[in-house]
C-alpha cells in the first residue's frame, strides 16, 4: 500500500505514518553509512544501483541515528543487543558492559588456547564476535506460541516467528537471565560472558527456556489449527 | 648498510663454529655484551625470532638497535621482583598470554644507560619519569628495576605514593613522635613484598643500632635486617616504625665502604608525597603529608644524603588527588614544595608509541592472537585504530580489549 501512496507524497505532505517511533515520511530514504558503497567507481555499477543512486539524489534522506557508524568494527546486531540492554537511557554504560563482556570472553579463551596442548589448539574459538552470533543463534528458537482464544478459553497456539521476533526474543532472554539469575556480588559482564560461552557449547539457562518452549509447542500441536480461528 | 651486511657475509664465512658457541653464550648469560656481538651480528641473518621479538632477555645488554622489541621476562623473576609493581592491567595480560613480554623503549634504556655509568662514591642521582597519561612511566620504572635486579642492587619499590596518602582504613597515632600518624596495615603489606624481593640480602645486612619496640621488645644492634622485617610484620602496631627504621638503616649503610651492595629506590607516583591527602583526623581536619610516618621517613629517603645507588621516580596523575586531569609537567604534578625538594633531577619524557613501536605492539598482538576482529587485521581497521588512540599505549590497550 505504501508502494502505491508513495508516489503521490511529497516530503512536505503533512501524512504521519506511525511504525514504532518513526515519524518519517515513507517518502525519505534510508542512510546508507557503509564505506563500500560508496567506493565503487561508475563503471562496475549495475543497472539496478545506478538507478537507486539516481534515486538518493532526488529523494530526502533520513537523519543517521548516533549508533550507526561508518567504522569497520559497526555491527548491527551487537547495537541492537546493547540498545536492549540499556536501561534509563545510559547507553554509554551498556557499551562498556557489552565491551568487557567481549573483553572478558575473550581473555578466558586465549587463556585457555595458549594452555591448551598442540593438537587441540585449532578447536578453540577465541573470536568473540563469532562466540556471541553462534551462541544467539544457539538461543533462537524455531516456533513459539500465542495465546489465542477460542470458545472462552484461551490456548497456547505454536506459531512460525519472523526473523526478528526469533533474534529480539533469544536476546531478551539472555539479558533476564543474566539480570535475574545472580549472585549479588557477580558483576553483569561477568554473568553475561559466563551465559554466552555457555549457549556456543548448547549448555545453560538460556538454552533450557528455549528447548522449554519447544516442547510446550510440541506438546500442542493439536491446537495449530487454532491459528486460523 | 651495505657495509654492515659485508661484515654479516665475512663473519659467516669466518666461522661456522662461532656460530654455534656464540648460541651456548647467549643461553648462558655470562658476563657483559662482548661475546653477545658475535651473537647479534648472527641474529640480524635472515632468521630472526620475529621482527617485534628479541632474544636478548639480559636488561643490561639493551641497545638501540633493540628498540621497540619485545623481550620476555622470566617468571621466577615476576614473582620475586614484583610482587606489587607492575600496573593491573599488565597483570591480567600477563595470566593471559602466559608469558611475561616488556618492549625496551627509548626512555628507559636512556635511564639504564645512565645507571650503567653512576659514581657510587656521589650523592644518588634522582630520575623522574613524566608524561601524559598512559604512555608507559610505570613500564618505563619496571624495567629500569628488572636491570638494577639482574645487576644485584637491591631494589626498594614503592609500587604507588598514592596509597599512602588516601583510603585509610586504620590510623593510628605514632608511638615514637606524637604530633605524627601510622598506617599499620599499608606498612605491613610494603614490608612483605620487601621481603619477598630482597631475600638474599636479609640475612648479610647489620642493623647499626638499637631499636625498641615496647618495654619488652626490642632489636639489639648488631642483628640482621630479617629480624627486623619480621618484626614489622609480626607486630602490626610498630610496623610503620620498623619501616622508618628499615630505611634509615639501608640509607646510612648504603653508601659506605664495607657494604657491598647498591640501593635502588623506585618510587611509582611521587607526585602524591608533597600533595593533599584525603585522610582526616578525628576533627575533621586533613592530615598533612609530613604527619604520616610512611611519607615522612620515604622523604628522608628522596634527598641527596646518601650515596652508593640511585633514585628512579614517576610522575601520575592517574591517582593523584586534587590534580586537574590535564597536569602531566613535573612543575604542574610535584608543586612548588615537591619540586624544590626534588631539585636537581633528571627528567625523562615517556612519549606515545612512535609508528614502528606501535606496529611491533600491533604484530605482538596478533601473534598472541589478542587481535580478533576480522576486521582489526585489515589495513583499514589498523588505521582506525591508529586515528582512536593517537598511538597511546594504554588507550590502545583498552581499544584492543574489545577487538
Amino acid at each position: 500500500m505504501a508502494a502505491s501512496i508513495s508516489g503521490l507524497l511529497k516530503p512536505w505532505t503533512p501524512r504521519v505514518f506511525l511504525v514504532r517511533w518513526s515519524r518519517y515520511n515513507p517518502y525519505y530514504l534510508e542512510p546508507e553509512v557503509r564505506k563500500e558503497a560508496y567506493i565503487k567507481p561508475e563503471a562496475e555499477l549495475s543497472a539496478e544501483e545506478k538507478e537507486q543512486r539516481e534515486l538518493k539524489s532526488l529523494r530526502p534522506i533520513k537523519a543517521a541515528t548516533n549508533d550507526v557508524t561508518s567504522s569497520v568494527f559497526n555491527d548491527p546486531v551487537i547495537s541492537k543487543f546493547v540498545g536492549m540492554m540499556m536501561l534509563d537511557g545510559n547507553k554509554i554504560l551498556a557499551n562498556e558492559i557489552i565491551a568487557k563482556t567481549l573483553e572478558n570472553i575473550k581473555r578466558k579463551q586465549v587463556d585457555k588456547y595458549h594452555k591448551a596442548p598442540e593438537g587441540t589448539k585449532e578447536e578453540i574459538e577465541c573470536n568473540p564476535y563469532a562466540i556471541f552470533h553462534q551462541a544467539l543463534e544457539n538461543c533462537k528458537p524455531v516456533v513459539g506460541l500465542a495465546s489465542i482464544q477460542k470458545g472462552g478459553k484461551f490456548y497456547q497456539v505454536p506459531i512460525p516467528l519472523s526473523d526478528d521476533r526469533r533474534r529480539h526474543l533469544a536476546m531478551k532472554w539472555i539479558i533476564t537471565e543474566c539480570r535475574e539469575s545472580k549472585h549479588r556480588r557477580t558483576l553483569m559482564y561477568e554473568k553475561l560472558s559466563q551465559e554466552l560461552l555457555a549457549a556456543f557449547v548448547r549448555e545453560g539457562n538460556v538454552i533450557k527456556k528455549k528447548l522449554a518452549m519447544h516442547k510446550m509447542a510440541e506438546a500442542n500441536r493439536a491446537y495449530a489449527h487454532y491459528r486460523w480461528a | 648498510m651495505s657495509s654492515f651486511l659485508f661484515q654479516i657475509m665475512a663473519l659467516q664465512r669466518l666461522s661456522f663454529r662461532l656460530r654455534q658457541t656464540a648460541t651456548h653464550v647467549r643461553s648462558l648469560h655470562t658476563s657483559g655484551c662482548g661475546q653477545q656481538q658475535a651473537a647479534e651480528a648472527v641474529e640480524s641473518e635472515p632468521e630472526p625470532l620475529s621482527v617485534f621479538r628479541t632474544r636478548e632477555n639480559d636488561p643490561a645488554c639493551h641497545s638501540e638497535q633493540h628498540m621497540g622489541q619485545y623481550y620476555t621476562l622470566p617468571s621466577t623473576d615476576i614473582r620475586t621482583l614484583f610482587p606489587h609493581g607492575l600496573p593491573g592491567r599488565y597483570q591480567q595480560q600477563l595470566k593471559t598470554f602466559n608469558e611475561a613480554c616488556m618492549m625496551v623503549r627509548k626512555p628507559s634504556l636512556e635511564v639504564i644507560s645512565y645507571l650503567k655509568k653512576t659514581d657510587f662514591s656521589k650523592p644518588s642521582l634522582r630520575y623522574l619519569f613524566y608524561g601524559l597519561n598512559g604512555t608507559g612511566k610505570t613500564m618505563s620504572l619496571c624495567h629500569s628495576v628488572h636491570y638494577c635486579y639482574t645487576q644485584g642492587w637491591l631494589v626498594l619499590h614503592v609500587p604507588d605514593a598514592h596509597i599512602w596518602m588516601k583510603n585509610c582504613k586504620e590510623l593510628m597515632p605514632s608511638s615514637y613522635n606524637d604530633t605524627r600518624f601510622d598506617q599499620p596495615l599499608q606498612a605491613s603489606d610494603w614490608l612483605r613484598n620487601f621481603r619477598i624481593t630482597n631475600e638474599p640480602f636479609l640475612s648479610k645486612i647489620k642493623t647499626k643500632q638499637r631499636y625498641v619496640w615496647t618495654k619488652r621488645e626490642s632489636t639489639e644492634e648488631g642483628s640482621l635486617l630479617g629480624q627486623l622485617v619480621d618484626q614489622g610484620i609480626s607486630r602490626v602496631k610498630s610496623s610503620s616504625d620498623v619501616v622508618g627504621a628499615v630505611l634509615k638503616e639501608l640509607r646510612l649503610q648504603s653508601g659506605q665502604p664495607e657494604s657491598d651492595f647498591r640501593m635502588a629506590v623506585a618510587v611509582d607516583g611521587v607526585n602524591g608525597l608533597w600533595g593533599r591527602s584525603t585522610i582526616k583526623k578525628k576533627d575533621k581536619s586533613p592530615v598533612e603529608s609530613d604527619e604520616l610516618t610512611l611519607v615522612y621517613n620515604l622523604k628522608k629517603l628522596l634527598t641527596k644524603d646518601w650515596t652508593g645507588g640511585a633514585i628512579i621516580t614517576t610522575l601520575s596523575q592517574t591517582g593523584s588527588l586534587y590534580t586537574s586531569r590535564f597536569d602531566y609537567l613535573p612543575q604542574e604534578l610535584l608543586g612548588e614544595r615537591g619540586f624544590d625538594s626534588m631539585d636537581p633531577f633528571l627528567p625523562v619524557s615517556v612519549p606515545n608509541y612512535s609508528e614502528k613501536e606501535f606496529e611491533s605492539c600491533y604484530l605482538y598482538w596478533m601473534d598472541r592472537q589478542w587481535l580478533q576482529h576480522p576486521q582489526s587485521r585489515t589495513e583499514e581497521g589498523k588505521k582506525e585504530i591508529i586515528f582512536l588512540c593517537n598511538r597511546n599505549p594504554s588507550m590502545m590497550d583498552r581499544i584492543c580489549a574489545s577487538l
